[in-house]
């Protein structure tokens, strides 16, 4: 059975492309058949975090209008065997394609691969709509800041309507420095609000957007950073893996940060 | 905002002689708690209620209304048997077979059974009668009349839902609302009656709505965005209470109050008594 994940967020640069692209390739080298999908027609990136653009020849929307079959718009990834991504257009707009169609195309694609994980637009609008269209699981990823969260929270109604019950979360860029200064929501602030489970958490770094730029996965990094443990963790749960979450806050657990908690109260 | 200096309470309160927030009850004196999705114990059967089309317009439309009906049949609220059969009251709204195959399947999946289908439009009497429901077609104004109407001062029975109200979700009930779970911030709860949280009230609660000061707002943690009982408005003080406590809004001569639930019941209740 193949696992059609949606990752939604409701707010824009949150990180769901490249946290799409990262599990893409984490679950891929635990042995999988892993399809990516872009779903943000007319403002596609999943092409470019993933290294891919310059292979792009046919986009989704080409299956669709019967120019080409599937097989010849999915672009193989090279460095990681087991990857495809079926590139969304750029030259059109979310409403060139129904829920129906998208529901189509990723039934096609579940045949095939275990994993389809679908890169959704934000927001909450038709293209929301076409990318949780087929989703039987759904991430959400969020930031530790109230906008987020608050918009988080209003796509976990819509996805709990629309019969999507396997709902997980995964809170990126979270800085614990911060934390630890009371100056940013902690892990435990934002579930409070959202109250769906924890899948994972990942730390902000600089590392993620060098890898952005220069469209290699951080996963694939021969040297292993922070956020690419946590990225590989969370393609571990999802293969129902135990793994302890990372004790962000250990390296800002200083004795000062100790006495100032303990005057707070 | 406001200037809450003179205020002593633990929360700022608002009264119609303030020109800032008092607007906000004056543009909509009585709040219209049938506009939503009901779902309502008729004798043997559950009739589950669409609002006229005119309370939800624009396209948006069938996805609101959707999320609303799933809202109340997944909310927990089980006062059905088993394979009750379901009277679906369409009113003015245009469905077609997709729609009502939608309703039915997700009736299903809660063991309730679609039997029948009032309509006053063409369009849905037709698509529900090659479904195979049996279809009731009324004219619009018989409707009108057999429109599940109570007396203003007759509250419905209490509203029960087992969920977390999320962001952008409004739940309107022309009574009290019980709520077990928490009422989150972007989220509201409209009652006629009173309203009870059991768990975090963060976004707006409105108990009252249709005009009665005597309306009380209970959570079991009161950290809210706005209150609002009939006309009264009130907003939290800006930091946080250091304990956490269950707590009652009520309206007092110079508007919202809050007080410790425990202190509330020897205070207000057994006076009264």
């Amino acid at each position: 059975m193949s696992r059609i994940i949606v990752i939604t967020s409701g707010k824009g640069g949150v990180g769901k492309t490249t946290v799409t692209s990262n599990l893409g390739m984490a679950l891929a080298r635990c042995g999988r058949q892993v399809a990516l999908v872009d779903a943000d027609f007319g403002l596609r990136n999943l092409d470019l975090l993933l290294g891919l653009e310059n292979r792009v020849v046919y986009t989704a929307l080409d299956v669709l209008a019967g120019q080409c079959r599937l097989e010849q718009a999915l672009v193989k990834d090279k460095r990681q065997e087991g990857v495809v991504l079926l590139p969304a257009a750029q030259n059109r707009m979310k409403e060139a394609v129904t829920p129906a169609q998208m529901k189509k195309l990723l039934g096609v694609l579940a045949q095939k691969y275990e994993y389809i994980l679908v890169d959704c637009p934000a927001g909450i609008e038709m293209g929301f709509q076409n990318a949780i269209a087929a989703a039987s699981e759904a991430l959400i990823v969020t930031t530790p800041e109230i906008a987020a969260v608050r918009d988080a929270d209003r796509v976990v109604g819509l996805l709990e309507a629309q019969g999507i019950k396997k709902i997980h979360l995964i809170i990126n860029r979270l800085k614990p420095a911060m934390v630890q200064a009371d100056q940013m929501m902690s892990v435990q602030d934002v579930q409070e609000i959202l109250a769906i489970p924890l899948i994972g958490v990942i730390p902000d770094d600089e590392r993620v957007i060098i890898s952005s730029n220069r469209g290699e996965p951080l996963v694939l990094a021969e040297q292993v950073s922070l956020p690419g443990i946590a990225m590989n963790n969370i393609a571990r749960r999802l293969e129902g893996e135990k793994i302890p979450f990372l004790d962000l806050m250990a390296e800002h657990d200083s004795l000062l940060n100790r006495i100032r908690r303990l005057f707070r109260g | 905002m406001t200037s809450d200096s003179a205020q002593q309470s633990p929360i700022s309160t608002v009264s119609e002689s303030d020109s800032v927030i008092s607007t906000v009850s004056q543009s909509d004196p009585i709040v219209d708690c049938d506009s939503q999705v009901r779902l309502k114990k008729d004798g043997e059967r559950l009739q589950l209620i669409l609002p006229p089309e005119s309370e939800i317009p624009g396209a948006a439309n069938w996805s609101d209304l959707w999320q609303q009906l799933k809202q109340r049949l997944n909310g927990g609220e089980r006062f059905w048997q088993e394979n009750t059969p379901v009277h679906l009251m369409a009113q003015d709204q245009l469905l077609d077979a997709l729609k009502l195959q939608a309703i039915a399947d997700a009736l299903l999946e809660i063991q309730l059974q679609l039997q029948r289908v009032y309509t006053t439009r063409r369009q849905t009497a037709v698509a529900a009668a090659t479904a195979g429901y049996s279809v009731e077609q009324q004219a619009p104004t018989y409707s009108l009349e057999t429109q599940p109407s109570e007396p203003a001062e007759l509250l419905a029975e209490p509203l029960y839902l087992q969920l977390t109200v999320r962001s952008g979700v409004e739940i309107r009930h022309p009574g009290t609302i019980v709520i077990l779970g928490d009422l989150n911030p972007g989220g509201a709860v409209i009652a006629a009656g009173d309203i009870f949280i059991w768990g975090r009230l963060r976004g707006v609660a409105h108990a009252g709505a249709n005009g009665n000061r005597t309306c009380r707002i209970m959570a079991l943690q009161m950290e809210p965005t706005q209150l609002r009982i009939a006309d009264a408005v009130a907003r939290a003080p800006g930091t946080l209470p250091e304990q956490i406590y269950p707590e009652v809004a009520y309206v007092a001569p110079e508007g919202i109050r809050i007080s410790k639930a425990t202190d509330f019941a020897k205070t207000h209740l057994l006076l009264n008594s």
